[in-house]
Order: structure tokens, then C-alpha cells, then sequence
């Protein structure tokens, strides 16, 4: 329902949608001091069955909030004709454990106002809890329950595959929604990537509580699992908690490997036409991750590119400038099997043409012409300054400290990140630009009737729906 | 995108959601301090020390449904241009300025409300008040940059609502719920009149509206009232107050039948079903809103709920239903169900099991016991509410914004804790009944996939809707 929800949501209306290359590029920038010398005072603890925590208490509030991952676990492990299984296995898992059939394990949490659940991507299985403090031990139990004796009763998954059925209808008229299954299929073309983590209709149908048990609860053990608590516990009450919930999990988890990918059909445009009056414009490409030694320069690259939002290259010259747009974003994002930049932008048919130009023209002086000192300056000191914004909550924290584990980063990796960042020089920005914003490198997908598009490819039917 | 919609939907739901506020032994939520400036301009501060950063919010008491007849999308519009420039602040500057101190910012406008908020480091503070206390008053309204901000707007109006039928058919749905009423026209406009917005028509808005005595401050965060009150009485304090119209909203005249809209599109595959009753806000009517309130609880409030309970799990007629009653407005509030049928339900037969659920709700009332569950959820949810920099900003302003005092909101689950189940019983029998709508009759919508153009006389027989 929350699609209905955003529809209604006509009635409050924003100047500008957040920056999704902001939002997609979750890694953290960090602050001018704020405290003493470390940024998030984390404790790393160990627990007695060996399991490795990352907390930071805080006990301004009594909450607890819980963010854990199991690494590798998500949707690029299931088989093209069992698209969906991970994501019914996440939204089921919830739907009945133990002694609780489906609808007393949900009223239990709701009545006493705790979050227990599961989402995947196509990379990891992901989990949430939150709680207030007086009911931890109970929230603690319930996920141990809702992790190892899933109940997967016939009732739950055909509820859940209904709810997932009609998501992916609803969606049918979303030309958003619609250019991202179209993305995935043309840019990761061959690849596990390519598929529906939402799932398809044929798989969704397909999906058995036996399938769940044999292909995806093997997945979640100990050896992939991360976990990041922040707020009103203590490091030995957490650790017996950890330990309550996860330890009964499987010492190994089952992984198909999966293989490293680039971006196919470079340099194309693919239309997929639809009668509607503004298309929606994405473009992808290669681009480099956090183990690359040029990864700062190309996120500031990015930032001043498109990443930025309002006062960013592209929005500047294309919505400012031109009122072409409501919005235009590049992010940088980075998969385990993958790094690519990715352009998000729409406009009326008609204008489709001047819009790729002034991109790609912006895409050309980026990797032609250095970044002036202060749009360097301007970038470096948001990259830096925002960092406490992403403490303002106990999720944003635990969200924070997981992300840092996911991509494999030491607990005071925050603590030198501004240096980093206000390492880089305009040579680098340009020398990365050059090597990453080749012409002929996005891989260009329109839906909508754009004019004056000669197109590479047409889609006549959307992929991995059906 | 599902990063956007989601984080939309946060930022929207927010004033219902945070309403779910704290203790019922008469404590407040949020012990938020306040006074008000000598111009008339109310200042709040929400203290929360856990980060140092905080969230400034100005608020308006003016939104889409302050437009005169025939100007829709203009309170929009005046929002979007409120970047574009004063003699100190060069168009499109305002927000790369925040962005350069390491902060995010963004406005927005609803009908009854319009504003304008940063979020960045405390000791920015000062900066972001005289910045944003220029644009209350110097704004110039550069003509080229009003032609191409309304190219803008109107490329967002394709977005959010001409590129997918849904967002058509809640538009359509809000303008025949509100007859004769402000709140039946989008805020982002109606596209011919928005199109026809004229410089002078930004400008004389923005002169009527925009002054210290019509704006709500809501600075929440890292700061204490020592630091704020003089800032603000400096800042702010400075503008003079102006003499600014009053809401002379038309009201919608009771009336007799109910209403049904029926939208079919081809590019719908899932049909959905939307039913809107008008009911009143916690403005309009505090006790009544309360009730509904624990109403919409008992009825909505996830999985272990009414409606889910039964037309979901149990009758299996819906993959999918919501109850939500929404009561921040100046005029009258909603509360709207809305639900995807079950593959081999028609509309009818979903229809007919939400008003039979009506019915009991209306012949029987709640338990005791659901009462109590609800409002356990509610009150213990206040605790969530403050777990967030922006979330008690955004109650404050908006609440207070459309006629709440600042105890309403301090102490709501204090009074959510007095609702009795005779109340939600009374109120669900005078705004829901569906077989006595009295005055107040409700809006039904369907929308409805739609069979394609045959491209083949062969295929018609596929056709089916």
C-alpha cells in the first residue's frame, strides 16, 4: 500500500525530491568534530557463541533499534524461474513462527509496538528490529523464533504472494517502476542482477514453504551474519540478547557464487513506448568502488556532477537554467558484484533530445575541463559537514554502523574520512573523470514517446514481470 | 526510486504518525519551550541533544487552499520561487549555500500550509535564520526565472500525476469529496490555470501571505532557548508585522447522494478500490478526532487489525487494504480506506464487505479490549516520535500551523487515553454508517484496468474488463 500512499501524497508537495544519488550512496561523510576525537563511540563485542556486535549505547530514549545483515544472502541467489523466493521468504518469515501462527505473532508485535522485520536486495537479506526497552526480551525472542521455526503455512505464503502479485500490477502503470525492470535487463544483461528482486508473477507462484526452507533459509548463518544496535542497552545485556536470537542459526551459510559484472549494451538507447506525456529517462554506466584508490575523487566527481541536487551541474543546467526538468540526479552505487553511476531524470517528450545533449555536454566538460576550486570547496565541505545529520535517530545510527560492516570498514573508519575527502584536488577529480565518463559508455533507456530519439532497441514487452 | 516513494511517504505520514505521542499520566511528549515574538511570529524550540545538529522550520499559514478561484498551483509556485533570489541571495543559490555549510534543505506546501526547513550542523544556526528571514520579505521574483521555475512545475505536475493514471484518478477523487470547497483543487494546480500563472499573480500572493505574523518557527535539536530567544528576536523580530487576509474558505453544502467514480485506463492491471468520507479535524472538532483516532487504530492499524483481520486473512477478498483517518487540517479532515481486490473479487463484493465491517463497527462499537490495545499502540508510539530531528519539528508546525495548542500536542496520548469506547461508537455511527450517511454522504472510486485497442480483429474476445 505504500505505493497508494505516495499517490495521495498530492496533497504535500515538495520543491524538489530528495537527491536520490545522495540517497543511494549511503556511504558516510563525516563531521568537523564532534565530540572529543572519536565520531560514534562503537564497541565492538564479542559474544559468548562467537557472534561479532557493533553497539553504541545511548540511553537518552528507551528504544533499541537493530539493523543486521546476512552478506550475499539476497535475491541474486535465486534461479531465473524462482524470481521472488527471497522476497517472499523476507516478508513470511514474520507471518508465523513457533508457537505463533500468523496472526498472533503480528499481534504480539503490534501490541506491544515492536518491529520485526526481514527485507531483501539482490545482495543481502537484511533485518530490523525495534523496541521499546521494556519489551526487548519479548522483540529478542521473537525474532529468535521468526529466524530458526518460520512456520511458512500455506495461508501465509498465498496471502504474501497475492500482496506481492498485486504490487507488481500496480506498478504496471508506473513508468518509473517500469524503467528500472527494463534498466536491469538491458545493463546487467545475463547477469543474476538482471532479474526482478521483487519478483515475477510465474515465480512468485512457484514458491513453496519447501523452496523457502531448502533454497533460502541456508543462506542465513553465522558466518555472513551483521548486526549494529544502537540505544538503551548495555554491552552485556545486548550480548546475551545476540546471542538469544542468532546463535541457534547455522554455523555456515550456502552460497551460489555469484560473478563480477560491467555494464552491457553500452553506448545503446533502448525505448520502451508508452503513450504518456513525459519519459523517463535512466542511464547507467561503469564506475568504481570503495576499494578503488581513486573512489574519493570520483564521488566528489559524482557530487558535483549530479549528485548534489540543487546546485549540481546538471540540475543547474537543466532544470535551473532550462525548466526542462523537475528533477536530475547522478549516484554512484556500489553492489558486491558491482560499481556504476547512474543518471535519474524526466521530462516531456518533446524535450528528450536537448535533455540527453546538456547531459552528455556536462558528461564531456567533466572529463575535458578540471572542477573550479570552489565547486571543489562547496563539495568537500557538505561531503564532510552532513555527517551528523545521519545521527539523529537511533535507526540512522545502527543503519550507519551497518553499512560501514557491509562494505567491510573498520569501526573508526568515520573518524579520518574528512581527510580523505578533503584530500582530493581538482587534477584527480579530472584524471577520474577521464577514465570513467568515456563517451559512448551509458547504456540509455526511455520510456515514454520521446521525440527525435533514434532508438537501438525497442521493448515491446517489459521483462522479468510475467 | 523506491528509495523516493519511501522517503516521501516518511516525510508525508509524519503528522498523523507523530501524533502517536507519549504517556498517559499527563506528561508531555516533547517539552517543547515557546513564546511568541513581539510582531506575532510564534517561535518553538524542541530541545534534542543527542547530535549536534537541528532542523529550522518556518511555517505559513497559507497553502493551496488560500488561492483565489481560478489561480490553483499559485501557493505551489510562490514556494518553488522563494529560491529564486533576493538582493542577497542570487536565484538558485539559496539551497548550494546550505549544501556548502554541510546542510540538506527543502520546502513544502499542502493546502492549508506552507514550509520552508534546513537541517544542519547547530552552530549554522544563525545563518540559516537570517537566510531564511530575507526570503520572508526581499524576495525579487526575476521574470525569467518565473518562466522557467513554472516549465518546472509543470514538468513536475507530469510526474506526479499525468504520467500514471493513479495519480489522475486520486485527483479526481479529492475534487469530488470537497464540492465547493478549496481542498477540491490539486496543490499542484489544475494544469490550464497553472500554466496561466502570471509574475503579478506570484507576486501579489506572496505580499498578501508571507509575513512574521503568519509563520510558525520550529527550530528542533541541539540548542537551548538562551541561544534561540535572541536570534529569533533579532532575526525575526525585526520584520514588521502586516495585516494578513483571513481563510474565506466556501464550504461543502450538506448534501444527499452519495458519490461513485469510475476510472478505467489501459495501463491498469490492478484495480483498486478508494473510498473517502469527510470527516471532521482535530481543528474542528477535538474530541471527535480523538475518537477517530483510536477508531482508525482498531480498524487500520496493521495486520491484527479489523480490516486486514478479516477481509484479508479470513474472507480472503483483498490482497491489500489501509483505513486511515487523517485529522491535521483547518478544515475538514479524511478518513479513507483503500484496497486492492483479491484476484476473483469483484468490486462489488469488496464493496459490500467493507460496509458490512461498517456496519459492525457502527451496530456493535469496539471491545474493551480493542480499545485498550489501541490505545497501548498509540500511547507507546509517542516514545518513537521523539527518536527523530525532523519528525517533532514537523508536528509542532504542522499542528500548530492548522489550529492545535501546543498542549494538544504535548499531551495527546494523555488524551487518547481518555477516548471510551462510546465515543469511537458515536463517531463511527455519524460519519460511517453507510446506511445513514445523513448529510455527509461518502466518495466510492474504482479504478479499473481498461481492455487495449485490439490490434487484431482475432484477439477481441481476449478483451475483457
Amino acid at each position: 500500500m505504500k505505493q497508494i500512499a505516495s499517490l495521495l501524497l498530492g496533497f504535500m508537495i515538495l520543491i524538489a525530491l530528495p537527491s536520490c544519488g545522495e540517497a543511494q550512496d549511503s556511504s558516510p561523510a563525516t563531521a568537523e568534530e564532534t565530540t572529543a576525537d572519536k565520531f560514534l563511540d562503537i564497541q565492538e563485542l564479542k559474544t559468548d557463541s562467537g557472534i561479532t556486535v557493533w553497539l553504541v549505547e545511548d540511553h537518552t530514549l528507551p528504544i533499541i533499534a537493530m539493523s543486521y545483515a546476512f552478506k550475499g544472502a539476497g535475491s541474486a541467489q535465486d534461479a531465473p524461474e524462482d524470481q521472488g523466493l527471497t522476497i517472499m521468504a523476507s516478508s513470511t518469515m514474520d507471518e508465523g513462527a513457533g508457537e505463533y501462527d500468523a496472526q498472533s505473532f503480528q499481534k504480539t508485535l503490534s501490541d506491544n509496538n515492536i518491529s520485526v522485520s526481514f527485507r531483501s536486495d539482490r545482495d543481502n537479506f537484511t533485518g530490523y528490529l525495534k523496541t521499546l526497552t521494556k519489551h526487548k526480551d519479548l522483540a529478542f525472542d521473537l525474532l529468535h523464533i521468526a529466524l530458526t521455526e518460520p512456520r511458512f503455512e500455506e495461508e501465509a505464503l498465498d496471502r504474501m504472494r497475492a500482496s506481492h502479485t498485486a504490487r507488481i500490477r500496480s506498478s504496471l502503470s508506473d513508468p518509473e517502476w517500469k524503467a528500472a525492470r527494463i534498466l536491469n535487463d538491458v545493463a546487467f544483461q545475463g547477469h543474476p542482477y538482471a532479474q526482478n528482486s521483487g519478483g515475477t508473477i510465474s515465480g512468485l507462484a512457484g514458491v513453496t514453504a519447501e523452496k523457502l526452507r531448502s533454497k533460502v533459509l541456508p543462506r542465513l548463518a553465522k558466518d555472513n551474519l551483521m548486526i549494529a544496535v544502537t540505544g538503551d542497552i548495555t554491552a552485556e545485556e545486548l550480548k546475551a540478547e545476540i546471542d538469544e536470537a542468532f546463535a541457534g542459526l547455522p554455523e555456515t551459510a550456502q552460497l551460489t557464487e555469484v560473478a563480477d559484472l560491467t555494464i552491457q549494451n553500452a553506448g545503446t538507447i533502448t525505448v520502451y513506448e508508452q503513450d504518456i506525456p513525459q519519459t523517463v529517462i535512466r542511464a547507467t554506466q561503469d564506475a568504481i568502488g570503495r576499494d578503488d584508490p581513486r573512489y574519493y575523487p570520483a564521488k566528489i566527481m559524482n557530487y558535483i556532477l549530479g549528485g548534489g541536487g540543487f546546485g549540481s551541474r546538471l540540475m543547474d543546467v537543466i532544470r535551473e537554467q532550462r525548466g526542462l526538468t523537475y528533477g536530475v540526479y547522478t549516484g554512484m552505487s556500489e553492489m558486491d558484484h558491482l560499481a556504476s553511476l547512474t543518471l535519474s531524470t524526466s521530462t516531456k517528450n518533446e524535450s528528450v533530445a536537448e535533455l540527453l545533449s546538456l547531459a552528455e555536454q556536462e558528461f564531456a566538460r567533466m572529463r575535458t575541463e578540471p572542477v573550479s576550486e570552489d565547486e571543489l570547496t562547496r563539495a568537500q565541505s557538505y561531503l564532510t559537514g552532513s555527517l551528523p545529520l545521519s545521527l539523529s535517530s537511533t535507526d540512522r545510527i545502527a543503519g550507519l554502523m551497518l553499512s560501514l560492516q557491509l562494505e567491510d570498514l573498520p569501526a573508526n573508519y568515520l573518524d579520518s574520512y574528512d581527510e580523505k575527502i578533503n584530500a582530493v584536488t581538482a587534477e584527480d577529480i579530472l584524471s577520474v573523470a577521464k577514465d570513467l565518463l568515456k563517451e559512448d559508455a551509458l547504456a540509455i533507456i526511455l520510456v515514454g514517446k520521446p521525440e527525435s530519439i533514434t532508438a537501438d532497441k525497442t521493448v515491446t514487452e517489459l521483462p522479468n514481470v510475467e | 526510486m523506491r528509495i523516493l516513494l519511501a522517503l516521501l511517504f516518511v516525510v508525508l505520514s509524519l503528522p498523523a504518525a507523530a501524533q502517536d505521542t507519549a504517556a498517559p499520566a499527563r506528561e508531555k511528549v516533547f517539552n517543547a519551550e515557546y513564546f511568541t515574538l513581539d510582531n506575532g511570529m510564534q517561535v518553538v524550540l524542541v530541545p534534542n541533544h543527542r547530535a549536534p545538529v537541528i532542523t529550522h522550520m518556518v511555517w505559513y499559514g497559507v497553502g493551496a487552499a488560500d488561492e483565489k478561484r481560478g489561480q490553483s498551483g499559485l501557493a505551489h509556485f510562490v514556494e518553488h520561487l522563494m529560491f529564486k533570489g533576493t538582493e542577497k541571495i542570487p536565484p538558485g543559490e539559496f539551497s548550494t549555500r546550505i549544501k556548502a555549510m554541510g546542510g540538506n534543505d527543502n520546502a513544502f506546501t499542502a493546502q492549508d500550509i506552507t514550509a520552508y526547513f534546513q537541517s544542519i550542523s547547530s552552530d549554522r544556526l544563525e545563518t540559516v535564520m537570517e537566510m531564511e528571514a530575507d526570503r520572508m520579505t526581499n524576495l525579487i521574483f526575476p521574470p525569467e526565472d518565473v518562466e522557467s521555475e513554472k516549465l518546472v512545475v509543470l514538468e513536475e505536475r507530469r510526474q506526479r500525476t499525468e504520467n500514471d493514471p493513479r495519480g489522475y484518478f486520486f485527483e479526481q477523487m479529492n475534487a469530488i469529496v470537497f464540492p465547493n470547497h478549496p481542498y477540491a483543487n490539486p496543490v499542484i494546480g489544475w494544469l490550464h490555470e497553472t500554466e496561466a500563472l502570471t509574475r503579478e499573480n506570484v507576486m501579489a500572493f506572496y505580499k498578501e501571505w508571507y509575513a512574521p505574523n503568519n509563520a510558525i518557527l520550529v527550530v528542533s535539536g541541539d540548542v537551548t532557548m538562551d541561544t534561540l530567544r535572541p536570534l529569533a528576536e533579532r532575526i525575526y523580530g525585526s520584520i514588521p508585522a502586516r495585516e494578513v487576509p483571513d481563510h474565506n474558505w466556501t464550504a461543502v453544502p450538506p448534501l444527499k447522494a452519495t458519490q461513485k467514480l469510475i476510472f478505467a485506463d489501459p495501463s491498469i492491471q490492478q484495480p483498486m478500490l478508494s473510498r473517502v468520507f469527510r470527516v471532521p479535524s482535530e481543528n474542528q472538532n477535538k474530541e471527535e478526532s480523538l475518537a477517530l483516532e483510536v477508531l482508525a487504530s482498531v480498524m487500520g492499524d496493521g495486520q491484527s487489525a479489523r480490516m486486514y483481520k478479516s477481509l484479508v486473512a479470513e474472507q480472503k477478498l483483498a490482497s491489500g487494504i489501509s483505513f486511515h483517518y487523517s485529522g491535521s487540517a483547518r478544515s475538514d479532515g479524511t478518513l479513507r480506506i483503500t484496497a486492492n481486490p483479491a484476484e476473483g473479487t469483484d468490486m462489488d463484493m469488496l464493496e459490500t464487505a467493507i460496509d458490512s465491517q461498517l456496519r459492525k463497527l457502527v451496530s456493535e462499537g469496539v471491545t474493551e479490549t480493542e480499545l485498550s490495545e489501541a490505545k497501548t499502540r498509540l500511547i507507546d508510539a509517542a516514545v518513537f516520535a521523539r527518536d527523530s530531528l525532523q519528525g517533532p519539528a514537523m508536528v509542532f508546525g504542522y499542528g500548530l500551523t492548522v489550529g492545535s495548542s501546543i498542549d494538544d500536542i504535548e499531551y495527546w496520548p494523555h488524551n487518547i487515553s481518555q477516548v471510551t469506547a462510546e465515543q469511537v461508537q458515536t463517531v463511527a455511527a455519524k460519519y460511517l454508517d453507510p446506511d445513514n450517511v445523513g448529510d455527509r454522504p461518502y466518495t466510492t472510486g474504482y479504478l479499473l484496468p481498461k481492455a487495449q485497442p485490439a490490434p487484431a480483429p482475432e484477439q477481441i474476445e481476449e478483451s475483457a474488463e
